[in-house]
């Protein structure tokens, strides 16, 4: 990733091989992934500050906050997939 | 505990905020580069190439690439101390460990140093 931003950056054909490399339907699908365990770590990290603050730190709460999570990250990741592709 | 003298800062409780601290810049300079990325389709070379010469992205790049260095850190080391133990590994656990987190720190450190290149090379 950091060689994809390092020739995108250095240079306006850097950047066009950049751009043709990631229209292929591989590269889409491994950003898909790439971009679907950050999102989900993103929420997931979300919870555990919520959780720091003391909310939703019962066993019930903790269960209800462990479905919210996966909720809310398929809904990205399938957000992040429709303007992927 | 021999196992706590590889931990970030020697003390879990500051491990604890630096993880969450360097959690809030990752977070906020993902949302920001994926919302400018949505909110700009088809963005050219041009305004590409710009928006990483401002001097504000830069500070920011810079400080998201020593969050996720630190980040990386205490994730890796929570996850190397807690299952490359002596009761799943055992005798050689302690070198595997070793091993395990000097492979992290070196690879932290590569994309520290090459993260700097790019941002200042540019």
């Amino acid at each position: 990733m950091l060689y994809a931003l390092s020739k995108s950056l250095g240079s306006e054909e850097g950047y066009a091989e950049v751009k043709a490399c990631l229209t292929s339907p591989l590269a889409k699908f491994v950003a898909w992934g790439l971009l679907s365990a950050l999102l989900y770590h993103l929420v997931a990290g979300v919870r555990h500050l919520i959780m720091d603050m003391g909310i939703g730190e019962t066993l019930e709460g903790g269960r209800r906050g462990s479905k919210i999570v996966i909720a809310i990250s398929v809904v990205l990741i399938v957000l992040a997939g429709v303007w992927i592709w | 505990m021999v196992t706590s003298v590889t931990n970030l800062s020697r003390s879990g409780l500051y491990d604890w905020m630096a993880q969450r601290v360097s959690a809030v810049v990752l977070a906020a300079y993902f949302i920001f580069l994926i919302g400018y990325l949505v909110a700009n389709p088809g963005i050219g070379y041009e305004q590409w190439h710009g928006l990483f010469s401002h001097n504000a992205m830069r500070i920011f790049s810079l400080l998201a690439l020593v969050a996720l260095g630190a980040h990386a850190w205490v994730g890796m080391w929570t996850i190397a101390t807690d299952y490359l133990t002596p009761m799943a590994l055992g005798k050689p656990a302690t070198a595997v460990r070793f091993l395990f987190q000097a492979v992290c720190g070196v690879a932290m450190f590569a994309y520290f140093v090459w993260g700097v290149q790019i941002l200042w090379g540019i």
